[in-house]
């Protein structure tokens, strides 16, 4: 793999940052590893003892929490033989014993039993032969990140301006508590920043998902769910933003002229959980139900979890050409019963009649870049337009429809790939948790 | 812009569906014999029909109270978890106008399908509905690659025979913890 700089140019991006097996196995340690990633959140292990299954890059994890409530992220690997030591998704478990040989370890990762002790040499100490696990953790607003890389920043450092989004995403919630659930699990045949691409365009949606807007327009009619994309979706004010180390920005807000509900599509049930809700909280009514659907952002936390509609999405690499693309729907904690149920109904809605289409997409632009002579992949529309305006918190957007957000994920991602980062994993009571909000 | 029933559906419906799935299901006993007849032909019509891309004929033959799910989690409450789809009829017919707006790009070209529906059981419900479960294998063959799609499916008919009619079909993914291939036609 020669000079990266060549690979990414200010407008256009080469083939091969897609298609190129080595280039994926050094994401693999540099971005999947060398930067923060998301893990999980913590309500998905709310009690002691509650452990579920994750992935940082291609690597299997346990995130657990001990009996004392403290997370670990501990690598799914026997210290022994190197078997999975859990094939649960999810559960409650003080103990993982490996199936192979028996070796059992404690959820904080310590090697607690060793069977037939005698015969191991003098200097094997039971303390040596943990689960290996992420040496640095760090959760904000419940959100669990994890590096392997002990030099990066802080998490709040990192997370910058997105930090203050992901508090506007989660204090819709009555309580400023959000509570992530089931997801669907989708795999698609391309490389995995074609999905990251595609979370910061604001391009696409008039054409990609022109079968969406024209149901909506015939079905239900009036402004509903991406109507603002029909056309002209730059004089509508919607905008895009870099916000550095590769998170990205769309705010669809500006676009909306009635209400989310009111934008809403209609779903399941909408009718008589309205109603519901309108008899037990009268006046208050429209309040709640503005709880229910999507913020209208795309809040993209490098490099794997985007914050859409009223779901998170995590892009999950497999290999160069295939990803995961898991959807999981995200409760609003304290909100009635009810405002929950149509948030499932809302969360399937766009996810299976839209994500499809941009599923198929992405695999034709995989089919696309399996051409060798034809090099460069164009991004760019408003180059030398990043800050059309600049935010009160010195955020700099651009028309929606620019392809900035693109560009700045892959200043981060080269950075990311050009360092010399040195990555470590940490034994059980040697790892460092960082609380940041 | 036709104009729109409201959904039907309410807390009383997703209690059905959650009991239609429920812990007590794997007990029930052998399927009635004397139904299996009128439930296969209503079975391997229903087939037919979405092999054969007609979906509005398909449509016509659910009841205006009806659900077409695709759980994650069979067994699971659809109140308090995602589904990869819960549909009532408005939902329905915006699936299948979405394929007839021409710009549905997942569906271009579009799949081929051939179903094969087997172990059909049948039981009574009370009220008169039908309850059948049935084991499916949806092939589908789309841009050079065939992909199976199994699952054991559950429908409640509202009547058979000739013109039978549906009022619950659930689809049960045997691989809908794991990574499914995107579809966008009907299962």
């Amino acid at each position: 793999m020669n000079s990266l700089d060549a690979l990414v140019q200010p407008h256009r991006v080469h083939r091969s940052v897609y298609t190129d097996a080595d280039v994926f196995n050094e994401e693999m340690s540099r971005v999947f590893g060398g930067s923060w990633v998301y893990l999980a959140h913590e309500s998905q292990v709310p009690n002691p003892n509650d452990f579920l299954a994750s992935r940082l890059g291609l690597r299997p994890l346990i995130i657990t929490r001990d009996d004392d409530g403290g997370l670990h992220a501990l690598f799914n690997r026997c210290a022994h033989r190197a078997s999975t030591v859990c094939q649960a998704d999810c559960g409650s478990a003080r103990r993982f014993q490996c199936a192979y040989h028996g070796w059992t370890y404690s959820n904080r990762g310590d090697l607690v039993n060793l069977p037939y002790p005698d015969g191991y040499p003098a200097d094997f100490h039971k303390a040596d032969h943990g689960l290996a696990q992420v040496p640095r953790l760090g959760t904000y607003r419940g959100l669990i990140f994890g590096t392997l890389n002990l030099d990066a920043p802080s998490l709040v450092e990192w997370l910058g301006p997105a930090g203050p989004l992901i508090d506007g995403f989660v204090d819709r919630s009555p309580s400023g508590r959000i509570e992530v659930r089931n997801c669907q699990r989708m795999i698609y045949r391309g490389n995995w920043k074609l999905a990251w691409d595609n979370a910061g365009d604001g391009l696409h949606p008039t054409f990609a998902h022109r079968s969406f807007v024209i149901l909506n327009e015939r079905q239900h009619g009036g402004a509903r769910s991406l109507s603002q994309f029909k056309s002209s979706p730059d004089d509508t004010g919607m905008y895009g933003a870099d916000l550095g180390n590769g998170h990205m920005f769309v705010d669809q807000r500006p676009g909306l002229h009635q209400s989310f509900w009111e934008t809403q599509r209609p779903v399941p049930g909408r009718e008589w959980y309205a109603e519901q809700i309108e008899q037990s909280t009268g006046d208050g009514a429209a309040d709640v139900l503005e709880m229910a659907p999507g913020s209208m952002i795309n809040l993209s936390i490098f490099p794997n979890l985007l914050i859409k509609g009223n779901h998170f999405e995590t892009v999950d690499p497999v290999s160069v050409a295939e990803t995961r693309l898991h959807t999981w729907v995200v409760a609003a904690d304290g909100a009635p019963d009810e405002v929950n149920v149509l948030r499932m109904r809302i969360a399937e809605d766009f996810p299976s009649l839209g994500n499809p289409d941009d599923l198929e997409l992405f695999e034709r632009c995989q089919e696309g870049l399996a051409i060798a002579e034809v090099e460069w992949v164009d991004m760019s529309k408003g180059l030398g337009q990043e800050a059309t305006e600049v935010s009160a918190d010195g955020v700099a957007r651009a028309p929606v429809t620019y392809e900035g957000p693109m560009r700045g994920y892959l200043r981060a991602w080269l950075e990311l790939m050009s360092s010399d980062v040195q990555l470590t994993t940490a034994a059980a009571g040697d790892v460092e948790c960082e609380v940041a909000a | 812009m036709g104009a729109q029933a409201a959904s039907p559906v309410d807390d009383r419906l997703y209690q059905r569906l959650a009991d239609l799935l429920g812990p007590t299901q794997p007990q029930r006993p052998p399927g009635h014999p004397e139904l299996r007849p009128a439930v296969e032909q209503a079975l391997h019509h229903e087939a037919r029909l979405l092999d054969d891309r007609c979906y509005r004929d398909w449509l016509a033959r659910f009841t205006d109270d009806c659900v077409y799910w695709v759980p994650l989690d069979p067994g699971g409450d659809p109140r308090a978890q995602v589904s990869y789809l819960l549909d009532d009829h408005r939902r329905m017919a915006d699936r299948i106008g979405l394929l007839e707006t021409g710009w549905a790009h997942a569906q271009e070209p579009p799949s081929r399908t051939c179903r094969i529906v087997s172990n059909a059981e049948a039981w009574p419900l009370d009220g008169g509905d039908t309850l059948a479960r049935c084991s499916t294998v949806v092939w589908e063959h789309r841009k050079d690659r065939l992909t199976p799609f199994a699952g054991r499916n559950d429908y409640v008919f509202a009547s058979l025979g000739e013109a039978w009619s549906i009022r619950f079909k659930i689809v049960r993914l045997v691989d809908s913890r794991g990574d499914v291939r995107k579809f966008s036609f009907v299962l």
